[in-house]
């Protein structure tokens, strides 16, 4: 079980490492949001974390797709 | 338990088991169909029991012992961080810029190695009974880090996760044995998609449950949080689309 969880870890870091650093940095903000925010902070802080990460999502695909479009050009060049 | 409390916690877990039980079943039909059947099935069973000890002890010692809302937000870290991965790259296979996991590929190479080793006559098939054991042995304990992910609320939640993966190995088995060659028509490149949206729902789900938000609905909630992220990946394929030119494709290490 360590295993499996040390090497998704280690592939986030290498392969997906933005985007592993990003979820880390959304969830301490949501972390940050409900425990400094109140009662209001808390109810909102999971609605926080989800359109922080669907962004993220969005953001590092469209990075990756700036980054595939680039090297499919100057290879074609 | 109610089916709507039966539903959403187990057919998660009954999906994603599906997968990783597809993959293990791929490589032991491999090893039985060009070695014979004895070393791969006592691999089979010796990776089951290696597997029922970790989870009696580690996974009991887990539930048990680390307080209800530390789990959680352990839990929901590791599943966001899971599921980002799963989510990231079935997107990525979508759009064409990876290639698509090809189950009966991956069983013709596991052929191909293992006629290549070729087969011992006389005496035990140790190969044949490591490659099925270190297959099992690390899809099963995917397949347990799952069920601990999706039952981390405990309870009921735990053991609908339980009956979900049990389910899955079932009926993934029974296929296999009844076909005797890979699975291809499961489509597995559609469930890592679900179920890269899945992990994802319930790892945010949890991660603000133990910073103590109350969902409306609770669980309820669940099934609008997997539609987001769904939505969010469907467009994510869209615009890669629309962004590359036809026939891009690029190791997603690369990407």
């Amino acid at each position: 079980m360590f295993s499996s969880v040390w090497s998704t870890l280690v592939g986030l870091l290498i392969e997906d490492g933005q985007l592993a650093i990003g979820a880390l940095i959304a969830l301490a903000i949501t972390w940050a949001v409900a425990s400094s925010g109140g009662d209001q902070g808390r109810d909102l802080s999971g609605w926080v974390l989800l359109v922080m990460v669907l962004a993220l999502v969005v953001a590092n695909l469209y990075r990756a797709g700036l980054n595939v479009r680039a090297r499919v050009s100057s290879a074609r060049r | 338990m109610d089916p709507v409390t039966l539903a959403i916690h187990a057919t998660p877990a009954f999906v994603a088991s599906a997968v990783e039980f597809v993959e293990a079943t791929t490589i032991v039909l491999a090893v039985g169909v060009t070695r014979g059947w004895r070393a791969p099935l006592l691999g089979t069973l010796a990776a089951t029991a290696t597997l029922a000890v970790i989870i009696a002890t580690l996974g009991v010692a887990i539930v048990t012992i680390v307080p209800e809302q530390l789990l959680k937000g352990v839990v929901g870290t590791l599943l966001l961080l899971f599921g980002l991965r799963w989510l990231r790259k079935a997107v990525l296979r979508f759009s064409g810029i990876v290639a698509i996991h090809d189950e009966e590929l991956i069983y013709q190479r596991q052929l191909a190695e293992l006629r290549a080793q070729g087969l011992p006559r006389t005496q035990f098939d140790w190969v044949g009974f490591l490659v099925a054991y270190k297959a099992v042995l690390l899809e099963g304990t995917e397949v347990a880090f799952i069920v601990i992910a999706f039952g981390a609320a405990g309870g009921i939640a735990l053991s609908a996760a339980i009956v979900g993966a049990i389910a899955a190995g079932f009926v993934v088995v029974a296929l296999g044995v009844a076909l005797q060659k890979p699975l291809t028509m499961v489509p597995e490149n559609t469930l890592k998609f679900g179920v890269g949206a899945m992990l994802c729902s319930f790892g945010v789900f949890w991660f603000a449950e133990a910073l103590g938000m109350e969902w409306p609905g609770d669980a309820l909630s669940i099934p609008l949080i997997v539609a987001a992220f769904l939505l969010a990946s469907w467009l994510a394929v869209r615009m890669l689309r629309a962004l590359l030119p036809e026939g891009a494709r690029v190791e997603s290490r690369n990407v």
